[in-house]
């Protein structure tokens, strides 16, 4: 435990090396864009029609998407690892590989949370977003999918391997599930002709949807995290068996 | 001594990586097809979703859902404009300058600015999006009745030029600062290009003045898609001239090589060290 906080504590001040004005860019457009994405859901909703959810459940729902959003779209270092580096560190440390990216991926997150996430909670606090959650499962629910998120970047990363190091594709999908299948943008109950109802039940909809569905109080607190307790049940053992088969396939040539 | 450059060596630079791409997709074609279809998938996912969304509400902002279509169409075809002559990182150039790769460049019997604008294109494996927004607009265009005549086409290809210059001028404005901070800002174009990528395909219409404007000069999301699209249904939003997207182009472009000019002469005299002797970066 304490080399992976040692692990962790490396990652989050490697990000502050260069000082925290390097960090204020992606700092900024966050609290832009959830700026402009609380005023374009306020339209949205205010068109009258039906969406399962009031105006203020969307502004937290939009709000805590953005606060969470790392933990809620887990992405370590091993989507980049053939290509970065990374491998390298990775095999010369004493601590397994899998641990050192949680701890890694954990560390990482630390200088978001506290130069952007807790800023911009007072601030919508202020500005009257509820952030409490609607039911006590809110925390079950996170660590579910934050602990699905580090399974399903464990396949992705077995995935890169298969694929000879397109770690540029691999972004690009998991791009395209952050933005359609997890509900992390838009909320799955949002979508039209049916789709709510069949993609509630797919395994990303147990990624950063499920506890914010369930901190808004969109959706069934008890259904989403056993489904959501579910999904991990099935996606670890998989992920953790084609990561033991995928490791001897890597292949590492140079930055 | 560097070559004259004329429209015709312009045309065979791009005829070079052209052909380079056209390597990549018969010597490797699985993958390049993968590539190809990735890159299809990820614009169809962020676009469906607004899309979506405007079908379940039957539009957004008083925008009808066909006509937020036809904005998703737009916006595919300056993505698959942007991928298609942008696919060396020539565009993401905080990329190159982090990594050190521009001390490639200045060995190069060619200014830097030819080669940056020819080196990104891939018209063999970087046009599916093109192609899918071609179509996509063709449809769109139908279901709105829009009467296209030749001066509606030349409006559509000068604004995809101009949200291409705006995209590719905000990176290298921000890019400047990878000159001085090679390894924190390696990624910096990538921040600010896909970091808001969202907000370019939602449409801004229904949203109060006070925001609106902030996105169409500060973090110009609303010039990416929705500006040139309701300019092109013949309604440029509040009470704009269609003309304003040149102008903001032209003015941010001219800021943007200042600076960039600014960065590449401390980059000139300093240099990177980004490498370790094993291969790999810093």
């Amino acid at each position: 435990m304490k080399k992976m906080l040692k692990t962790a504590r490396m990652s989050a001040l490697e990000l502050l090396n260069n000082g925290v004005i390097y960090l204020l860019p992606d700092i900024l457009i966050k609290a832009f864009t959830l700026t402009a994405l609380l005023f374009l859901w306020r339209t949205v909703l205010s068109s009258g029609a039906d969406a399962g959810m009031s105006v203020a459940q969307m502004m937290t729902y939009t709000t805590v998407s953005a606060l969470l959003s790392e933990q809620l779209n887990v992405k370590t270092a091993a989507s980049g690892w053939l290509s970065e580096g990374v491998l390298l560190k990775l095999y010369g440390r004493p601590l397994p590989v899998l641990a050192q990216l949680f701890a890694q991926t954990a560390g990482g997150w630390v200088p978001a949370l506290l130069l952007f996430s807790l800023p911009a909670a007072l601030a919508a606090l202020a500005l009257g977003v509820t952030l409490v959650p609607a039911s006590p499962l809110f925390p079950l629910s996170l660590a579910l999918c934050i602990s699905l998120g580090f399974a399903v970047d464990v396949l992705f990363a077995c995935l890169s391997i298969k694929m000879r190091n397109m770690s540029w594709l691999i972004d690009r999908l998991r791009a395209a599930i952050a933005a359609v299948l997890s509900g992390t943008v838009i909320p799955i109950q949002l979508l039209p002709f049916g789709m709510d109802k069949a993609m509630r039940y797919q395994p990303f909809a147990s990624l950063g949807g499920a506890p914010l569905s369930v901190f808004a109080g969109t959706a069934d607190a008890g259904e989403t995290v056993a489904l959501q307790a579910l999904w991990n049940l099935i996606v670890w053992p998989a992920a953790l068996l084609i990561w033991k088969k995928s490791q001897e396939g890597m292949v590492s040539y140079g930055g | 001594m560097a070559d004259r450059i004329t429209p015709r060596r312009i045309l065979r630079l791009l005829a070079v990586s052209a052909k380079m791409d056209l390597a990549w997709l018969l010597r490797d074609t699985k993958y390049a097809l993968i590539g190809m279809l990735g890159e299809l998938v990820n614009n169809a996912a962020t676009v469906s979703g607004t899309f979506l969304i405007a079908s379940r509400f039957g539009g957004i902002g008083g925008m009808s859902a066909d006509e937020v279509l036809f904005m998703m169409a737009y916006s595919t075809l300056n993505t698959g404009l942007f991928i298609l002559f942008g696919s060396g990182n020539n565009i993401h150039i905080s990329r190159i300058i982090g990594r050190g790769q521009l001390d490639h460049s200045f060995i190069q019997p060619l200014p830097l600015s030819v080669q940056l604008s020819t080196g990104g294109f891939s018209p063999f494996t970087g046009g599916s999006n093109l192609i899918a927004g071609a179509a996509l607009t063709v449809f769109s265009v139908s279901r709105l009745q829009i009467p296209v005549t030749p001066g509606w086409v030349a409006a559509l290809i000068v604004y995809q030029i101009v949200t291409l210059a705006i995209i590719a001028a905000r990176s290298y404005l921000v890019s400047a600062i990878a000159f001085y901070a090679p390894a924190a800002a390696e990624e910096i174009s990538s921040t600010v290009i896909e970091g808001s990528w969202f907000l370019s395909t939602f449409p801004l219409s229904g949203m109060p003045a006070y925001m609106q404007f902030p996105l169409l000069t500060l973090l110009p999301e609303g010039l990416m898609a929705w500006f040139p699209a309701l300019s092109l249904l013949g309604k440029p939003p509040l009470n704009l001239t269609a003309y304003y997207p040149i102008a903001f182009a032209l003015l941010l472009s001219l800021i943007a090589r200042a600076v960039f000019k600014k960065g590449l002469k401390y980059y000139a005299q300093k240099g990177s060290n980004r490498y370790v002797p094993f291969g790999f970066r810093r």
